[in-house]
């Protein structure tokens, strides 16, 4: 029993990553028409920035300032690089973000080594919060914390701001939103740094919770692709419910049917797919 | 100062060639119709002027401004308001936020004075775009290009697919526009009713103006407005 719980709330755990992960390549997804494969190697360089900066501003500091700045250098590279691809054939910009991943890796090795650092967490966090459910430390509980106040404030921008709204109505039709008047090229920068943002804020949590090697984000940005399509395109409320969803069921397999753990995912999309072909909460016709 | 001068558009989609040589304008304060058959260029001439498919050659001015080339934001700024055929709302946003995304010019149309020009979307606010009628769709697209506080106004086919009852409606918005002094160009099916309301009328035909001159002078050309109409001729008259 306790087992189950304690797969359960890492599911939950690692299903709450996957969600932070996925609404940002949502995001870009929705507004630019690029699958950012670079997402992983953002969520790296946010790890490793947060890592970098501790000893100098803290863990709270570079809580706020490692996620903030991976967002800054998502704005550069979509300015210099990504926005090239816009309106070309979807196979350019996979080309480049595939390649960038490669190139956020291998720069990470180089800087940091190839090794996991050690990635310290505030003691206050570390503490188990009862004895009997050990595993429920502060750092677990603070994670999932985090991620609902991020996800909460993400709903709160894209429904109570100017930009927000833009953004939405860009995913419907970014033509439309255009001849009204607004700067596109600007918004989906903006917005690109936005989904940068998160992946960031995400490598910052997981470090602590996973450990910090170079491939940190390339374990998560599969089930993170996984979690959009079982939500359904277009739909970030349905982006949320896959990554969770899918946390938690590699959360139960791992207790029952542990070698199965990595596989339960791609079975639970092929079944998702097969029973609502457009995902749990997606729009018709999105992938036409 | 003209509010539009078009000169000579050569536009293309892709390979395929749609207008050549368009050459159009629409003076300050004046109502402008653009007739012509189905997949004659209309659309693509406005679409060509708001910088969505800018045309290959030729030039575009806005209020003495030379605007080819620039991307459609720029133009927008410059005070032209723009309904797309088929309205194109945001049917994932509300009302209310359909009604934020323009980025607002000062003047006199707020969002409380289109919603008192459109009662009738006041009353569903909280309603998504999806779920409106084609006429509020309609009154929609229009309250939303009205907070860019335009001063030309490209309509393009404003009565398609309504109610009888919602045209007039439309046309009696076009002629409010005219008397607010905004310039308007109105692409329309609805001949009878767009030179009804136009000063001037042009027709476009496989790409090119095959006729330019005063909308009351083509609308007495019985013979030309039924060529020109096809069914829909008819339909109004079975209207009045």
């Amino acid at each position: 029993m306790t087992q189950l719980i304690f797969n359960l709330f890492n599911g939950v755990i690692i299903g709450a990553f996957y969600a932070l992960m996925a609404l940002g390549l949502s995001l870009i997804l929705n507004l630019s028409g690029v699958i950012n494969f670079a997402h992983g190697g953002f969520l790296a360089l946010g790890a490793y920035l947060a890592y970098s900066l501790m000893p100098h501003i803290g863990f709270w500091g570079a809580l706020v300032a490692a996620p903030l700045l991976t967002g800054l250098l998502g704005i550069a590279i979509e300015w210099l690089l990504i926005r090239r691809t816009y309106g070309r054939d979807p196979l350019y910009s996979l080309l480049l973000t595939f390649g960038l991943a490669f190139i956020f890796e291998d720069v990470s090795r180089y800087i940091w080594g190839a090794q996991s650092v050690p990635y310290q967490i505030p003691a206050l966090l570390s503490r188990p919060l009862s004895l009997s459910y050990f595993f429920i430390t502060g750092y677990r509980v603070f994670m999932v914390a985090l991620v609902a106040l991020a996800v909460a404030a993400l709903y709160l921008l894209l429904t109570r701001t100017r930009i927000g709204i833009r953004i939405r109505a860009g995913t419907h039709d970014l033509a439309t939103v255009a001849t009204l008047g607004v700067n596109v090229r600007l918004l989906r920068s903006v917005n690109f740094g936005l989904g940068v943002y998160l992946a960031g804020l995400a490598g910052v949590l997981a470090a602590g919770q996973l450990g910090l090697q170079p491939t940190i984000g390339t374990s998560l940005i599969m089930p993170s692709f996984v979690a959009i399509i079982v939500g359904g395109l277009g739909s970030l409320p349905g982006t949320l419910l896959g990554g969770i969803l899918i946390g938690v069921a590699s959360g139960i397999t791992s207790v029952y049917f542990a070698s199965a753990t990595e596989a339960v995912i791609y079975v639970m999309m092929a079944l998702v797919l097969l029973v609502r072909p457009r995902g749990l909460l997606g729009e018709e016709g999105r992938l036409q | 100062m003209k509010a539009l001068e078009a000169q000579g558009l050569q536009t293309y989609y892709g390979k395929s060639h749609i207008l050549d040589s368009v050459t159009l304008e629409v003076g300050e304060g004046e109502v402008v119709a653009l007739l012509g058959r189905n997949g004659a260029g209309k659309t693509t001439t406005l679409r060509s002027i708001v910088g969505l498919t800018p045309p290959r050659l030729g030039s575009v001015r806005i209020f003495g401004e030379a605007v080819t080339g620039w991307p459609p934001y720029r133009i927008a700024a410059l005070g032209v308001g723009y309904v797309p055929e088929g309205r194109r709302i945001f049917g994932n946003l509300t009302l209310d936020e359909n009604l934020l995304v323009p980025v607002a010019r000062p003047g006199p149309w707020t969002i409380e004075r289109v919603y008192q020009l459109f009662p009738r979307l006041s009353e569903r606010r909280e309603n998504k775009g999806r779920q409106l009628s084609g006429g509020e769709q309609e009154m929609l697209a229009i309250a939303r290009a009205l907070l860019l506080n335009p001063r030309l106004l490209l309509l393009d086919e404003p009565s398609q697919g309504l109610a009888p009852l919602i045209v007039q409606d439309v046309f009696k918005i076009i002629g409010a526009m005219r008397a607010e002094g905004i310039s308007v160009l109105l692409v329309e099916q609805n001949v009878r009713a767009a030179v009804a309301v136009a000063d001037r009328a042009y027709v476009l035909d496989d790409g090119r103006i095959v006729y330019e001159g005063a909308a009351a002078a083509l609308g007495a050309d019985e013979a030309r407005v039924r060529t020109l109409a096809g069914a829909s001729a008819e339909k109004w008259e079975a209207v009045d």
